[in-house]
């Protein structure tokens, strides 16, 4: 694997050619890499957080993951697609810039269509008619209960989660 | 107006952080409160909606005073200062549905909408919430996200559902919205903003078959679902969400797929500028909600029911 002697624009120009077939993601936490998807499986390698990797597959709540020159699974929560970086750096540069977010009202239209602001929100005038559709639409508990049996969805047992006790991750999303 | 917005929410937050020392601000505003009501009490006739409350209201009748105080604030339709009732929370709900429906209709589809009520209501039934009746909506727009009104109205655009692969990543996103209304998040954001508004101007803005009680009291309801709530809101309704999820016998990663496939998403896509207005960053969820989950799911069997994912035509 030369990949690590070339460049880093020529690294970048491959990573983009290999997204063609690997999702680009980046690991959030320190991590390890499982070799089947399951904590009781061995671990082949450790990823630090930040670590970029391609994501290969994916399986319940487990992603197949090549980084660098290890392949293993890692959890599906501790990976987000897509390149740039953890939430801070990669989203203040990107979407800072680039969403409305210093004036919601002004619309950047890049995908060509405009999408829904606080303005359309603001303005709106209350709509009886779409409220009444919307309340006729309501289902019965009995009509759900037999829907859900229809695919074979029972109640499991799952208790709640924990509140987490440190400070949540930085994000450099609310403070600016 | 983005930047009123946001002096708002940085209020809310103190207000709430500082339950000692907002105490004494409470009861100031509490007192102009009462004020404003004794001044107005002949001209307006006042809706005492029947509580489950009613015997610790009758109960109290014994004790004069905080039973007499409960009530004035209830006669002008303001429990600002008590909470609110299953009715009143819907009468808000309704009527912030409302405004929101008027500026952005139903997508004319019954077969989507039914299958959206469906699984909305299934999930639903797991929260412990039976004092409401849920309404579900696909939102006929584009733009990428999801809305939750108190009283059980939750919305989701149909540029969002098209993303979604399966029926377990609907349910993670409805169970989210869900969880937004069993935590009473925006009610207690409307319950903070509203005691302000309360003291100022109430205005009505006239619309047919709406509700003027209410929207004196919240203003355009709509507006508030452009509201950011605090980012724990956001990140609370994830947990609560993925768990509901699973309980309903749903594989629990359909909601961080939704958000994987998000965080993905190029940032000047137009159609999710105020799901970022409004909720933090996918990654800063998935990084939150992966520190709660850890291991703590790894035995939930769940299903994702592809075969019965209703597609948008």
């Amino acid at each position: 694997m030369k990949t690590f002697l070339i460049p880093a624009a020529a690294l970048a120009l491959c990573a983009a050619s290999v997204s063609a077939w690997a999702a680009p993601g980046t690991v959030l936490r320190a991590e390890k890499l499982y070799s089947q998807p399951a904590s009781t499986s061995k671990v082949t390698a450790s990823v630090a957080k930040g670590a970029s990797v391609d994501i290969l597959a994916k399986q319940g709540g487990w992603l197949q993951v090549r980084a660098g020159r290890s392949t293993g699974w890692i959890r599906l929560l501790s990976v987000r697609a897509g390149a740039g970086g953890v939430a801070g750096v990669g989203a203040r540069d990107v979407v800072g810039a680039a969403t409305t977010r210093s004036d919601p009202g002004r619309v950047v239209a890049v995908a060509g269509l405009r999408g829904l602001n606080e303005e359309d929100l603001k303005q709106a005038k209350f709509n009886a008619e779409e409220l009444a559709r919307m309340e006729a639409l309501s289902v019965t508990a009995a009509q759900a209960r037999s829907f859900a049996g229809q695919s074979g969805l029972t109640v499991a047992k799952v208790p709640d989660l924990p509140k987490p006790q440190a400070a949540q991750p930085a994000s450099t999303w609310e403070s600016n | 107006m983005k930047l009123k917005l946001m002096i708002l929410a940085v209020s809310l937050v103190s207000f709430a952080g500082g339950a000692a020392g907002g105490f004494d601000f409470g009861k100031l505003l509490e007192d102009r409160v009462k004020e404003e009501l004794n001044k107005d009490k002949p001209t307006q006739p006042a809706p005492v909606p029947p509580t489950d409350q009613a015997p610790a209201e009758a109960q109290g009748a014994a004790s004069p005073p905080p039973a007499k105080q409960k009530i004035d604030a209830r006669q002008l339709g303001l429990t600002l200062l008590t909470g609110y009732s299953p009715e009143e929370e819907t009468r808000i709900g309704r009527q912030i549905a409302g405004d929101l429906l008027g500026a952005v209709p139903l997508v004319r589809d019954d077969k989507l909408q039914n299958y959206v009520n469906l699984v909305g209501s299934w999930v639903a039934l797991q929260s412990g919430r039976k004092d409401i009746t849920w309404h579900f909506g696909v939102l006929d727009t584009e733009d990428i996200n999801a809305f939750a009104a108190p009283g059980g109205y939750v919305f989701l655009t149909k540029g969002l559902y098209r993303r979604l692969n399966n029926e377990a990543e609907l349910a993670g996103v409805l169970a989210h919205e869900i969880a937004h209304v069993t935590q009473k998040h925006h009610l207690k954001v409307l319950k903070e903003s509203s005691l302000i508004g309360a003291l100022g101007q109430a205005a009505s803005k006239k619309a047919k078959d709406s509700d003027p009680v209410v929207q004196n009291l919240i203003g355009n309801g709509a507006e508030i679902m452009a509201r950011k709530l605090d980012k724990n809101a956001e990140f609370e309704a994830d947990r609560v969400g993925i768990v509901l999820a699973a309980r309903s016998g749903y594989e629990p990663w359909g909601l961080p797929a939704v958000l994987q496939d998000m965080a993905g998403l190029p940032a000047k896509d137009s159609r999710t500028s105020l799901l970022y207005t409004t909720h933090p960053h996918p990654a800063d969820r998935l990084a939150a909600l992966g520190e709660a989950v850890n291991g703590r799911l790894d035995s939930v069997r769940g299903k994702d029911v592809a075969s019965r994912f209703y597609r948008i035509k």
